[in-house]
Parts: structure tokens; C-alpha cells; sequence
């Protein structure tokens, strides 16, 4: 008995937030139609649809090949036309360089893009161009923005302000002093930022194609919808193929840069 | 020259940080400011170059013409073309870190060289000699291509006391030079600024009163936003005791009576 | 009389203008592959004048006539919860079990961890497809989808916290005859229950948003109607619709926030 009340003393503070865990998780279940059972049937299901798509069509290889590189290409471009919007705006939302009024508001601007998922971004730039890349390269680039421009903006912050009253100091104005003092200093952040981000748009890339940005996303709901189920399964070992190696050469980058950076 | 005359800075709750601060240096001289920390020495040098508006006084400084401008009353392009001709030696660290020493030597020029070129061309072979040259002159040429970042404190400061003859300035102002440095560096970064003393007025911060005592040609003590020698830079014992307080008589004075008095 | 050797900046300036060139070059091919014109946003912006013409003012009215869209909003935090609540516990458990200093049976390490990886880099897409086919279209396969990613994003990284605990006081358990069990509970949980909650509150803000993107799959809730109405060409319910869904995302971070700070005071994630 001395046992129980231990532990329930020991307990108590925990009991009252898992008693509204797991309403919430009970509410949340009838909302969804979704218990513990069918959960776990669920879950078999999905996997054992995933044996039914085995093996790939591998005569289907050839036929991904470029959509797979036209995934790549969108990701790149988003990602390079991103990273330059992403600099102006974080040079625009930094203390330090731009004035009290546009920093909030550019702030805003970020803080907003964030909060929008990139899909309803392309959703919309469709409904504005068309089907078409163009409207998925604009999306990543705008997507960029929210999280590389707020990174930025913040590693900017951070620059030694000695460093640029210094600069200030001997006549330097605001291009000079971005030119030659902040752009070398976040240099080593900016680059492995956008790499990350890179990673990101690769996936990201495979399900904008899937919404009508083409590439290999589009392969894949293509497949889907046709019910070709094993040439899904050849766009998803290349989906996998193409975000693992992106991933993995990124993260090489990202180790080569902060070597370098190491000695700063 | 540079005249100051009747420097005031208050802060809002009425605390004066400068109380009236005037003094004058000419060409030839190598004044050095002496005080207790929070005195306001920063403060007066940062009215120097008008990094700071003080709420009433003037600073005059001659441009290389001989003419006479006010900082704390023209205009930013004005204050910039001022500027261009003021060398400036912080405190520690404040070199754009991933520039070589080469590169921050000639951002000391910035100012002189025009936006576009600045942005799209940078600086040329011949401004690169010279920047050399001065590297020379503080004896570490041979680090040229180094990131600053990777240097010692004595080196950046020699990197900065170059970047400030490359300018050819009008006026020399520095912050506590050599307070993180070893005292045979000190003595060494002394002896490389009082040369240009010759050419431009030198006003520096110290903390060192046996150093001033060795190689300036005059001291100016403050204390409290006031002056209150002005003078001989061989400062009599009382004097050290009247800036630095009790606290230097009864402990530490002959550690820093000593060499002021050896000197004398 | 130089004495020292020092790139020149005419040099330094041709090499920055290759780079630069080169880049440039390799940008604009990939444009022109993809038949893509960066600046076709600023000379074709009638058409994003037009829409946004034709979205504004958001119809809030909307909500009223069609009472499906509140719920829909509720179908995705409940969504959002349930992925992060069963997804975060199977990721524990996967986790536990790939941890080298739980988990004593290679065998079993290897295969688990083999798993957490493939999930990790299989893609939202992939997995919404398969579980629109294998249960049908709606909010419960947009659920089953979120424990899939969320097992995948987060399993490897509980695996590596539970690596990263401190031994010592493990081993000073096992050597007072604590069983495996024992250790786990009084040495390992205390260590990572921290990093866990504020990663599980992390994974809720990241499935708030991804859940949204999944209704356009077939996953159901907001998504599902911002689809809807954008197919209809409603441009001011989607703008209706798009405020919500700002309004939604922001109040999921910054509760999240708020209960992080709660429960683990002001300390960073991680
Ligand atoms: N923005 C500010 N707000 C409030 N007080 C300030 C501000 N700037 C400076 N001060 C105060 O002004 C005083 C003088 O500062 P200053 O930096 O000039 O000291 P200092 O003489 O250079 O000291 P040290 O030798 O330690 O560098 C200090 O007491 C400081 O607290
Ligand atoms: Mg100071």
C-alpha cells in the first residue's frame, strides 16, 4: 500500500496533461475514423499493398530517366533563384543593415511566406500560369524564402557590429559594407543553408510534379492513376535513389564547408 | 588638426556620460587618452568620427585641403567624404575575418573608390602594391593572403594599423590598441604608430600610463565625462591616484608609479 | 621588390568573373531546358494581377453555408495529432529498438534501423498514394500517412538521442544487478524524455503542414477543400481558405512554442 501511494505522489504532475492527451487522442480518433485496430490494419494494408507493387517494371527505368533530371533541375533552379530572393530578403529584415520600419515589415512578409505550405503556393501559381515548371520553380524559390531568408537575416544579426562600424568608419557606404564585410562573413551559413534547403526542394520537387509541375513526381500519380503499380514502383527506387543521393552529397558539402569555416 | 570643443552627452535620466569635453591636436602630436573604464573615453573618440552625435559641442577636423568641416553638423555624404581621410584602430577584433589581411588592408580605401567600381571590379594591381607595402611597413607582409581570422591579436592589430596608413589619413584615432596584447608587442605596435604622428594628428586610448608616459608627446586624462589633466604625459604620482583612485596608491603603485617615475 | 608572392586583384577579379560566368551559364541552360523564364513572373504578371483580382475580398461567408469546412479544419489537427501521437509512440518503440545500448540482438538492430532509414527517405507522396489505394481516399489514410513520415523523420533521431545518453549511470544500475528493463527506465528515459517532447511538439508543427498539403492527395480535411475550391475556380473561398490556413499554422508553431516552454522551460530544441 506504502507502494501505491509512492508512486502515485511520484505520478501526479504527469496525470492531468496524459488524462487530456488522451481525450484529445480519443477525439481525435472519431474525427479521423480511426482506432486502434483499424490503425494497425491500416498500417498492414499500406504495407502489403507495398509487396503487391513489387517488383518494379524495370523496362520502365529508361522512361525515368529524365523525368527524374528535369525533378533535379526544377530543385536546382528553385533552390538558386531562391537563395538569391532569400539574401535581398534577409538583407532587408537584418537590424543591422536596413531600417527599423522595412526590417518589421519584411519580417512579416517571412514570417507569413513560412506559415503558407509551398503546395498551395504552386496550387495558386497554377491557377495564375498554368501547368508548366514555371510555375513549380517560382513556388520553391518563393518557398525558400520563409526559412532561408529568416536564417539569414538572423546570422546577419549576429555579425560583430565592431566589424561594420569599422568599415563604416572609413567612408565605406551600405553597398561597400554588404559587398565587402556581411557577404563574406555569412558566405560559409549561405552555402550550406542552401544545400540544405536543397534537399528539401528535392522532395518537395517530387510532389510539385505531382500537382502538375512535372518531373518524376508526376511519373509516379501518373502510375497511380493508370494503376500501373509497378512502374510505381520504379519511380519510387528512383524518387528514393535521387533524394538519398542528393542527401548524401549535401551532407559532404556541408562537412567540406565547415571544415573550412572551422578556422574563421 | 582636430578641435574639439564642449562635448556633452547625457543620458535620458539625466546621468552626464560627456560633460564638456574640449581639447586640440595638431599635426605632430600623438595624444594619449588615459582614465578609469566607463570614464568616456570610448565615447569622445566615437564623437570623433561621428559614430555618435553628441547633444551639443563640436568636433572640427581639417580635410587634406586644410579646410575646416564640423561632424557633428554636416550631412551623411559629407560625413562619409570626412571619413575617408580618418584612420581608425578599434579595440580587438573588428577585420572582416574571412578577407585576407591583404583585402582588409584595402578596404581602408572603400570610401575613396567609387560604389560601381567598388561592387563590380574591386580594387586594382596597383592599390594591391601599395596595400602590400604598407603590410611591409608593419612588418608582416609575409601574411598577406592569410584570413584575418587566423591571425593573433598583435597581428590583426598590425593588419589594422596598415589598413589605417593605406588610407593616408588626416587624423589617427584609436581605441586601446594594444590592451589584449603581450607587452613586447605592445611596446612594438607603440612604435609603429608614433611615427605617423609626423604627418597627422594621433589620438589614442590607453590603459597603460607607463606606456604614454614612453611615447606620447601628451596626455589627456578623463574621468567622469570631465578632462581633468591635460599635459606633460610623465604624470606625477598624485595625479595617477587622482584618475585611477585610492585603490592604485595603496596596492598596485608601484607596479604603475614605478616605470612613470623611472622615466622621469 | 615585392618580397612576397600575392594573387593580384585583376587576377582575382577574372576568376571571379569565370566562376561567375560559368554559373550563370549553367543557370541559364538549366532555363532553357526547362523552358523556364525567370523573369516571366515580372513580364507575365497579368496573370497573378488577375488572380489575385479575382481572390480578393476573401468569402468568409463560406464558412457559414458550408459547414463541412469547419470540420474539415478539425479532420486536420485531428489528423496532425493522431500522426504525431501513434507515429511518435511506434517511433519510440523502433527506436528503442535500434538503439545499441537497449538493444542487445544485432540482428534485430540492423533490421530496425535498415527500416527507419528507408522511411526516412521514401517520399510523403509515395506513402499518401499507397494508402489512398489501400484504404481509400480521406482522413484516415492522410493519418496513416503522417505516423508513416513521422516514424520516418523522427525514429532515426530518437534511435541516435537514446545512443547519445550518458553511460555512466546505466552502468553504475547494472552493476548493483538492475535488469535491462531497469536500466532503461530509471537511467535512459529520464535522459531523453526532454528532447523527446520537444521533438514530438517540433513533429506536430511539421504534420500541421504537411497534413494540409496531403488533403490535395486525397488525404482529406482543409487541403481537400482548398482543392475543391480552387477546381471550381472559387478563388475567394481559396483565399478564405488560405487565411485559415496561415491562421492555423501559426497558432500550431506557436503552441507548440508554448507548451515546449511549459513543460521544459527555456531551454532550445534539443
Ligand atoms: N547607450 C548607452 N546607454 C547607457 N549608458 C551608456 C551608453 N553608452 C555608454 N554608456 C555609459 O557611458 C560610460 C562611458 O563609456 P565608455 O565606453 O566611454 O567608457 P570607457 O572610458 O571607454 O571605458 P573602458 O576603459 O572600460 O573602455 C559607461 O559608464 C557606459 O556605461
Ligand atoms: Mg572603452
Amino acid at each position: 500500500m506504502k507502494w501505491l501511494e509512492f508512486s502515485f505522489k511520484r505520478y501526479r504532475k504527469w496525470l492531468l496533461p496524459l488524462l487530456i492527451l488522451a481525450a484529445v487522442t480519443e477525439g481525435a480518433a472519431i474525427v479521423c475514423g480511426a482506432t486502434f485496430g483499424k490503425l494497425e490494419e491500416g498500417l498492414f494494408k499500406g504495407i502489403s499493398f507495398l509487396g503487391f507493387m513489387f517488383p518494379p517494371d524495370w523496362s520502365a527505368f529508361a522512361e525515368m530517366v529524365q523525368p527524374a533530371f528535369q525533378s533535379i533541375i526544377i530543385a536546382f533552379l528553385g533552390t538558386v533563384f531562391g537563395t538569391l530572393l532569400s539574401v535581398i530578403f534577409a538583407l532587408l529584415a537584418a537590424a543591422n543593415i536596413s531600417n527599423p520600419w522595412v526590417r518589421n515589415i519584411t519580417r512579416l512578409l517571412i514570417g507569413l511566406e513560412r506559415s503558407i505550405p509551398e503546395i498551395v503556393i504552386l496550387l495558386l501559381l497554377i491557377a495564375a500560369f498554368g501547368l508548366g515548371s514555371m510555375p513549380g520553380i517560382i513556388a520553391l524559390s518563393l518557398g525558400c524564402i520563409g526559412m532561408l531568408g529568416k536564417l539569414l537575416a538572423d546570422t546577419i544579426e549576429e555579425l560583430d557590429p565592431i566589424m561594420m562600424e569599422s568599415m563604416e568608419s572609413v567612408g565605406a557606404n551600405k553597398m561597400q559594407i554588404i559587398v565587402f564585410g556581411v557577404l563574406p562573413q555569412i558566405m560559409p551559413n549561405l552555402i550550406s543553408y542552401a544545400l540544405f534547403r536543397f534537399e528539401i526542394n528535392i522532395r518537395l520537387s517530387v510532389i510539385l510534379g505531382a500537382v502538375g509541375a512535372g518531373g518524376v513526381g508526376y511519373e509516379l500519380d501518373y502510375s497511380f492513376g493508370m494503376l500501373q503499380y509497378h512502374r510505381a514502383f520504379t519511380a519510387l527506387l528512383v524518387i528514393i535513389v535521387m533524394i538519398f543521393g542528393t542527401e548524401r552529397l549535401s551532407y559532404i558539402l556541408r562537412g567540406k564547408i565547415k571544415m573550412e569555416g572551422a578556422l574563421k | 588638426m582636430i578641435e574639439v570643443k564642449n562635448l556633452t552627452k547625457s543620458l535620458p535620466n539625466g546621468r552626464m556620460l560627456l560633460d564638456g569635453i574640449s581639447f586640440k591636436v595638431k599635426k605632430g602630436e600623438f595624444v594619449g587618452i588615459l582614465g578609469p573604464s566607463g570614464a568616456g573615453k570610448t565615447l569622445t573618440l566615437r564623437c570623433l568620427n561621428g559614430l555618435l552625435k553628441p547633444d551639443k559641442g563640436e568636433v572640427i577636423i581639417q580635410d587634406e585641403n586644410g579646410k575646416g568641416h564640423d561632424i557633428c553638423k554636416i550631412n551623411k555624404r559629407e560625413l562619409r567624404r570626412v571619413r575617408q581621410r580618418i584612420g581608425v584602430i578599434f579595440q580587438g577584433y573588428h577585420l572582416v575575418k574571412r578577407l585576407s589581411a591583404l583585402e582588409n588592408v584595402m578596404i581602408g580605401r572603400l570610401g575613396q573608390i567609387s560604389t560601381a567600381r567598388s561592387l563590380f571590379y574591386g580594387f586594382t594591381d596597383g592599390e594591391a602594391a601599395e596595400a602590400l607595402l604598407a603590410l611591409e611597413k608593419v612588418k608582416i607582409g609575409h601574411l598577406a593572403e592569410i584570413k584575418t581570422g587566423n591571425l593573433s591579436g598583435g597581428e590583426m592589430q598590425r593588419v589594422a594599423i596598415a589598413r589605417a596608413i593605406f588610407q593616408l589619413p588626416t587624423l589617427l584615432i584609436a581605441d586601446e590598441p594594444i590592451s589584449n596584447l603581450d607587452p613586447s608587442n605592445a611596446k612594438i605596435i607603440m612604435k609603429m604608430i608614433k611615427p605617423l604622428s609626423a604627418t597627422m594628428p594621433v589620438v589614442g586610448v590607453f590603459h597603460q600610463p607607463e606606456m604614454t608616459a614612453k611615447y606620447c608627446t601628451r596626455v589627456i586624462a578623463i574621468k567622469d565625462g570631465k578632462v581633468i589633466y591635460d599635459g606633460d604625459p610623465k604624470l606625477s604620482n598624485d595625479m595617477l591616484v587622482e584618475i585611477y583612485g585610492e585603490e592604485l596608491s595603496l596596492i598596485e603603485q608601484q607596479e604603475h608609479a614605478v616605470p612613470a617615475m623611472l622615466i622621469n | 621588390m615585392n618580397t612576397v608572392e600575392i594573387t593580384l586583384p585583376s587576377k582575382k577579379y577574372k576568376r571571379r568573373m569565370t566562376i561567375f560566368s560559368v554559373s550563370a551559364l549553367v543557370v541559364a541552360v538549366a532555363c532553357i531546358y526547362m523552358n523556364f523564364n525567370p523573369l516571366g513572373f515580372f513580364t507575365e504578371f497579368h496573370f497573378v494581377r488577375d488572380l489575385l483580382g479575382e481572390m480578393f475580398m476573401p468569402n468568409y461567408r463560406m464558412l457559414a453555408d458550408n459547414p463541412s469546412i469547419a470540420y474539415s479544419i478539425l479532420q486536420t489537427l485531428s489528423m496532425a495529432f493522431l500522426g504525431t501521437v501513434y507515429g511518435g509512440i511506434i517511433a519510440v518503440i523502433l527506436a528503442f529498438l535500434a538503439a545499441l545500448n537497449t538493444m542487445p540482438y544485432r540482428v534485430v538492430r540492423v533490421l530496425t534501423s535498415i527500416t527507419l532509414s528507408l522511411l526516412r527517405v521514401i517520399p510523403v507522396l509515395v506513402v499518401i498514394l499507397i494508402f489512398v489505394i489501400a484504404v481509400g481516399p480521406g482522413v484516415f489514410a492522410g493519418m496513416l500517412t503522417l505516423v508513416i513520415t513521422t516514424i520516418g523523420t523522427f525514429g532515426k533521431l530518437f534511435a541516435e538521442i537514446i545512443e547519445n545518453t550518458e553511460n555512466p549511470p546505466g552502468e553504475a544500475i547494472y552493476s548493483v544487478g538492475a535488469s535491462r528493463l531497469q536500466v532503461i527506465r530509471f537511467s535512459i528515459i529520464p535522459q531523453i524524455l526532454p528532447s523527446l517532447i520537444a521533438n514530438l511538439l517540433y513533429a506536430f508543427d511539421v504534420n500541421i503542414r504537411t497534413a494540409i498539403g496531403l488533403g490535395i492527395f486525397g488525404g482529406g480535411g482543409i487541403g481537400f477543400q482548398l482543392q475543391m475550391a480552387k477546381s471550381v475556380l472559387h478563388y475567394k473561398d481559396v483565399t478564405a481558405l488560405i487565411s485559415i490556413i496561415i491562421v492555423l499554422v501559426i497558432l500550431a508553431e506557436k503552441l507548440s512554442d508554448f507548451l515546449r516552454r511549459k513543460i521544459l522551460g527555456d531551454g532550445k530544441l534539443r
